[in-house]
């Protein structure tokens, strides 16, 4: 009885929510600080800006890159050297009426290669913006460049006049861009107010949704709750321990997607005391943990294995197996390389959240290590002690193992990740490299100046098989996913864009139809 | 009187200062912000452009002097995160943190001050007994887990209340539980052996001899004279409840000063932990005096000169 008494009230509570109709209220479990594309530097920050910002190119759900805000692009030999010239749409509007033109991405290279954008490392090759006219304009390029394409040509569109008019802090207070959701209101820490752009240009992708409201619970259980009192429509990260009453639950749609990280083990392969210089060391490693037990036991089935690469990313070679998982020959390959007895190494975890149980899963690791003789001291680190001993020129740096991650979008291209955890000093991007290599690091320089896809492919296959040999540039576990749920009367279909979280294809499906009587 | 409270508010600023310090110190001690602020590929010269453009490269008592002469001026330096101004920051969110707090100490109140006279009155009997088994429940179980079975089994199971959030009155009641029912052991016991204590009094005799009905005698005279300690836990409860509300806070999705000061240590933003050090300090401070100038208005015998 009380079982109906409960129902009767709940369908009470949520009554309003469908008749409102016009308004999606969302949940979100962490919150950006930054709303300028130009100044952004967490993954984080990507959840608001999708809302407002496009680039020239886009990811589609189905992982095709295409043309977004640029008509057509092509690699051009111009007298004075090699250029990207890119066409943009016509008719597209900013939120404030404003038409953009080639000016406003020649204005967002300056603010990107201005010292403070946090970024300018990835306009590296770019010597700066050549505008032909309103609507054309060329990269300048100063040697080939392979990453641009997977940084969808890097550059976004912000209104030029508007920045220089309302400053930094105008642009916190109201960012407008020329996407789907136009803002409205914001207080941090609780919500993010939204509504239908109605001069949105590409009507295909329009919302039909009028209004979204986003709420901020970084609280796992309350923000489940708010899902299933009916608060709120749509939730991410559903914990993995609850995708599976989730998808129990009727009139709930639940989304398992690849979140854009690839975890990995860093072994230190360079000081001259550390074990993990010997091949057959690193070797032991990768043998001596059960990943597949992880994922199931600890994730509930929310991760993907990866030898290397995730399925999706480019140059991803479904042939290329993980090592298995065998303790006793792990023991015989530290035996052979010189440590039948083991060994003593600090092993570096994350105790803060960033995905999904990485704690439990990194003590679960080193549990595995101890298992065949690499005897973890683990030390428990927050997020900012965690960052910092990994960057190898600060002190202390990482002497032994470090549960990590790297993460190059959706769906992913490793070329500048390799440039970091990999290539030797990462021309500007080796902070994070425990690895010294000559073949990688040619093969790595080869595929950062390569521009053709089906070379990069080549290449990124090369690499990945000899990096897996040598156990070089750290041991790659699993990529995690991330469970988005939302009520299906809503009609969304999930963006790579924003980790999912770009609400591109949100639509209210009772809207829609006119039905309003649920 | 007056005198007093120059005194006392000079003691507050060393205790504000003195604060201050040792959570400057501490912070920067904790490691280094620019490494959470620059991305994952920056190099050792951006790390130093930045430490420059913060004033970090500067030696630390130098670093100090500089921030407590912005500090008199009420700047209290831009958020590293957030692109505004700290103080600001902090000082947008206190009515939330007041507004819980209040709430919390409502509810500790209405619960504590019952319980306490009646278990004092029945003492040893059945009231007595449960009311110290519900109070130290409440002692004994940390806060975020009274929060969570609240919202699965208030607002999930029941759908009485709403999960989180800020709103109107129902958005309060199950953060003031969580947030209140800790401090209620301490206090229902405090106001119980107070309490014990005035009955047995002279006074408290005489009252009965003149045939006072014995309500009046519990409830007016025994009640406020009892009241004295509970002033005192009420000051330092309620200061602690408007800086430690913060896993509350996080329960609840409360937009909150205690949240936003954690997600700020662990982020490395110094200046806005330095501003909700202050802020904390501040309202400790003058809670606790507001408490001792309350003790003249409960019993007139004390009375500071």
């Amino acid at each position: 009885m009380r079982r109906v008494a409960a129902s009767v009230v709940g369908a009470l509570a949520i009554a309003p929510w469908t008749l409102a109709a016009q308004e999606v209220v969302v949940a979100f479990g962490a919150e950006p600080q930054q709303v300028d594309p130009t100044r952004s530097s967490a993954g984080v920050d990507g959840y608001y800006m999708d809302l407002f910002y496009e680039s020239l190119l886009a990811v589609t759900p189905d992982f095709d890159r295409v043309n977004w805000l640029a008509e057509s692009w092509q690699v051009v030999e111009r007298d004075d050297g090699l250029a990207i010239a890119v066409t943009i749409r016509e008719g597209v509007k900013f939120h404030n009426g404003d038409e953009l033109t080639a000016g406003d991405f020649a204005y967002a290279f300056e603010r990107l290669k201005d010292p403070v954008s946090r970024t300018a490392g990835r306009l590296r090759y770019v010597d700066g913006i050549r505008i032909h006219d309103d609507y054309r304009f060329d990269f300048v390029l100063n040697s080939p460049d392979g990453s641009l394409e997977a940084l969808n040509l890097v550059l976004t569109a912000i209104p030029r006049e508007y920045y220089e008019a309302v400053g930094d802090a105008g642009v916190q207070a109201h960012p407008i861009g020329t996407g789907p959701w136009k803002f409205v209101s914001r207080k941090p820490r609780e919500e993010l107010v939204v509504e239908r752009f109605e001069d949105y240009w590409n009507r295909d992708a329009m919302p039909v949704a009028k209004r979204l409201r986003i709420k901020i619970i970084p609280e796992d259980t309350t923000r489940v709750a708010a899902f299933k009192t009916g608060a709120v429509d749509w939730i991410d990260a559903v914990p993995p321990a609850q995708v599976a009453e989730f998808e129990q639950l009727p009139g709930v749609a639940v989304a398992s997607l690849p979140a854009p990280n690839n975890l990995f083990l860093s072994l230190n392969a360079i000081d001259p005391g550390s074990p993990f210089r010997f091949q057959k060391v690193r070797q032991a490693a990768a043998h001596a943990v059960d990943v597949d037990a992880i994922i199931r036991y600890i994730l509930y089935g929310q991760g993907i294995r990866t030898a290397q690469l995730a399925p999706g990313t480019l140059g991803f070679d479904p042939e290329l197996e993980p090592y298995r998982y065998d303790p006793d020959r792990a023991r015989e390959l530290l035996a052979e390389a010189g440590y039948p007895a083991g060994f003593n190494v600090p092993c570096y975890n994350l105790t803060t959240p960033r995905e999904p149980y990485f704690k439990e899963v990194g003590e679960t690791i080193y549990a595995y290590l101890t298992e065949v003789g690499i005897r973890c001291r683990i030390v428990q680190l927050e997020y900012g002690a965690w960052i910092a001993v990994g960057r190898r020129f600060s002190r202390p740096h990482m002497d032994g193992i470090w549960s990590t991650m790297w993460g190059q979008g959706l769906p992913g291209d490793p070329t500048d990740a390799w440039s970091g955890h990999v290539h030797t000093a990462g021309d500007g991007w080796g902070t994070y490299s425990y690895h010294s290599d000559a073949r990688l690091d040619a093969m790595i320089e080869e595929l950062r100046t390569t521009m053709e896809r089906d070379q990069r492919v080549d290449l990124i296959r090369a690499i990945a098989r000899l990096k897996h040999e040598l156990v070089a540039g750290g041991l790659p576990t699993y990529r995690p996913m991330l469970t988005l749920a939302w009520r299906d009367h809503i009609d969304f279909q999930p963006w790579p864009g924003a980790f999912w979280r770009s609400m591109r294809g949100l639509k209210d499906a009772s809207a829609a139809t006119g039905d309003v009587s649920r | 009187m007056r005198g007093y409270v120059a005194r006392r508010l000079l003691q507050g600023v060393v205790a504000i200062v003195g604060a201050l310090l040792i959570v400057f110190v501490a912070q920067r001690l904790s490691g280094d912000p620019v490494a959470l602020m620059l991305p994952m590929d920056a190099g050792e010269e951006e790390f130093a452009a930045m430490r420059e453009a913060l004033g970090l490269d500067k030696p630390l008592p130098m670093q100090f002097v500089i921030f407590l002469g912005h500090a008199v001026q009420g700047d209290f330096g831009d958020s590293y995160q957030w692109n505004a101004p700290a103080m600001r920051l902090l000082v947008d969110r206190l009515p939330a943190t007041l507004e819980l707090a209040l709430a919390g100490l409502v509810f500790a109140l209405l619960l504590a001050v019952p319980l306490g006279v009646v278990s004092a009155v029945h003492r040893g009997g059945i009231v007595d007994r449960a009311a110290k088994v519900f109070a130290m429940l409440g002692q004994a179980i940390p806060g975020f887990w009274i929060g969570l079975l609240l919202i699965l089994f208030i607002a999930v199971e029941l759908q009485w209340l709403p999960a989180f959030g800020r709103g109107g009155i129902g958005h309060l009641v199950l953060p003031a539980i969580a947030l209140g029912w800790y401090p209620v052991a301490a206090m229902t016991r405090t106001l119980r052996s107070s309490m014990l204590d005035i009955l047995d009094s002279d006074y408290v005799r005489m009252e009965r001899a003149i045939g006072l009905p014995e309500r009046w005698i519990v409830w007016r005279y025994a009640l406020r004279n009892a009241m004295v300690p509970l002033a005192t836990m009420i000051g330092v409860y309620f200061a602690n409840m408007l800086g430690g509300a913060f896993v509350i806070e996080v329960v609840f999705a409360w937009p909150g000063i205690g949240r936003t000061v954690v997600d700020a240590v662990f982020a490395r933003d110094f200046p806005v932990v330095q501003a909700g050090v202050v802020l904390a300090a501040l309202v400790f401070v003058i809670v606790n005096l507001l408490v001792d100038l309350s003790y003249g208005f409960i019993d007139p015998r004390i009375r500071h000169g």
